[in-house]
C-alpha cells in the first residue's frame, strides 16, 4: 500500500469512529430511566367534603422515590356529572388558575382559557384540559394521575 | 516593546506573524456602528470572567442551588456585584450582538466572500441564546422553572422526535436535579468552548476578508 493511500484509509478511520464517538454520546445523554407511568389512585378527600356545584382546587401529597410530593386537581361538580382536570395547560405545560367571577380556567404563562369543561375559550392551547379518571370506594374519592 | 515582552517574544516569537494585522490601518469609511461587534465581545469576555467568580461559590445541587445563590447575593463579599454584572452582561451581550447583526445587515457586509462569516454569527447567536435559556434556569426559584417548562415543552412540539428530544433535553421526564446539572454543565463547559471556537473563527475571518466598505 502507498503511504498516501494509507493516510487516505487512516483519514476515513478516524471520521468513522468519531461518528460513532458521537453517536455514543447522544446516547448517553438521553435518560436511561424513562419508564412508562402507570395510572395510581391517590387519596384525594372523603365524599362528604365533595363540592355540590362548582369548582374547587384539591391539593394532595404523595411520596415517590423517598420525596413527598404535592400535587392538585380540580374537581368540577356540574349537574349531576363529577369531573377532574389536571392543572397542566396543555399549551406549555404551567398550572391554570380557577377565576370563579369569570367562571373559567385561566394559564398565567400565555393567557390561555379554559371554560368549565375543560374547553378552550381562548388563547394558545391546542386541546381541552386533561380529564383524570375518579373514584369514589367507601366514601373517599380517589383521583387517578400517571406516576 | 518592554524587556519582558521581547524576552518572551524572541521565545515564543507571537509578534512576528501578527505584524500585518497589528500594523494595517483602519479603514477610512468606518464608523462608531462598527464598534457594535467590539463591545458585544466586551460583554462576553465580562460573563466569562465573572461567571468563573460565580462558579466557586454555586452549587448545582437540587437542594443546594437556590440556596448558594440567595448566599452568593446576600453573604459572598461582592457577591451581589458579580452576580449582578453577569446577569446584566448577559442581557446586553444580546442586544449587542443583534445590534451588531443590524448593522452588518444594513450595510450588506454579509455579500461574498463573507457568507460563511455570516453563518459563524448565526451559530454564535444560537450558542448565546442557548447560553441565556441554560443560565436562566440556574438560580433554581419559581421563575426558572417555570421558564424552562415552557421552555423544554417547546422542543416536545417538535413532529415525531418532539418527545424524545425533550426527555433528552430534561433529562427525565419531569424537570428536577438531572435538568439543573446538565443546564449546568452546557451554561459553563459546552457553550463556553463552543462559543470560543466560534468566535476564533469569526475574528480569523475577519482578518483575512478584511472590513467590508460602507453602504
Amino acid at each position: 500500500m502507498k503511504r498516501r493511500d494509507f493516510l487516505k484509509r487512516a483519514i476515513k478511520v478516524f471520521f468513522s469512529i468519531l461518528a460513532v464517538a458521537i453517536l455514543s454520546a447522544l446516547v448517553y445523554i438521553y435518560p436511561s430511566k424513562i419508564k412508562n407511568r402507570k395510572l395510581h389512585y391517590m387519596y384525594l378527600m372523603d365524599e362528604d367534603d365533595l363540592p355540590r356545584k362548582g369548582v374547587r382546587k384539591i391539593e394532595f401529597e404523595y411520596k415517590l422515590e423517598d420525596r413527598t410530593i404535592t400535587n392538585r386537581v380540580f374537581v368540577v361538580a356540574g349537574n349531576d356529572v363529577l369531573t377532574a382536570f389536571s392543572p397542566v395547560c396543555t399549551h406549555l405545560g404551567c398550572l391554570v388558575n380557577w377565576d370563579n367571577n369569570k367562571k373559567e380556567f385561566l394559564c398565567p404563562c400565555h393567557g390561555g382559557k379554559y371554560n368549565m369543561n375543560g374547553e378552550v375559550i381562548a388563547g394558545p392551547p391546542p386541546k381541552p384540559l386533561t380529564r383524570l379518571p375518579l373514584e369514589i370506594k367507601d366514601g373517599k374519592v380517589y383521583v387517578g394521575i400517571k406516576v | 516593546m518592554g524587556k519582558i515582552f521581547d524576552w518572551i517574544d524572541s521565545r515564543f516569537g507571537v509578534k512576528e506573524p501578527h505584524k500585518r494585522f497589528l500594523q494595517r490601518p483602519v479603514p477610512s469609511n468606518v464608523n462608531y456602528s462598527y464598534c457594535l461587534g467590539g463591545m458585544a465581545f466586551t460583554y462576553f469576555l465580562i460573563l466569562a470572567f465573572t461567571g468563573l467568580l460565580l462558579s466557586i461559590y454555586y452549587v448545582p445541587s437540587e437542594k443546594e442551588a437556590f440556596k448558594s445563590v440567595v448566599a452568593i447575593t446576600n453573604e459572598v463579599t461582592l457577591g451581589w456585584l458579580v452576580r449582578s454584572l453577569h446577569k446584566w452582561s448577559a442581557n446586553l451581550f444580546i442586544i449587542f450582538t443583534i445590534l451588531h447583526t443590524i448593522r452588518v445587515f444594513v450595510y450588506k457586509a454579509y455579500r461574498p466572500p463573507r457568507e460563511l462569516n455570516w453563518m459563524a454569527g448565526v451559530l454564535g447567536f444560537v450558542i448565546a441564546m442557548a447560553s441565556g435559556f441554560t443560565g436562566y434556569l440556574l438560580p433554581w426559584d419559581q421563575k426558572a422553572y417555570w421558564a424552562t417548562e415552557v421552555g423544554t415543552s417547546m422542543f416536545g412540539t417538535v413532529p415525531l422526535i418532539g418527545d424524545y428530544l425533550m426527555y433528552a433535553v430534561r433529562g427525565g421526564l419531569d424537570i428536577n436535579g438531572t435538568t439543573l446539572i446538565r443546564f449546568y454543565s452546557f451554561h459553563v463547559l459546552y457553550l463556553p468552548v463552543s462559543m470560543a471556537v466560534i468566535l476564533w473563527a469569526h475574528f480569523h475571518m475577519v482578518k483575512k476578508q478584511g472590513i467590508a466598505g460602507g453602504l
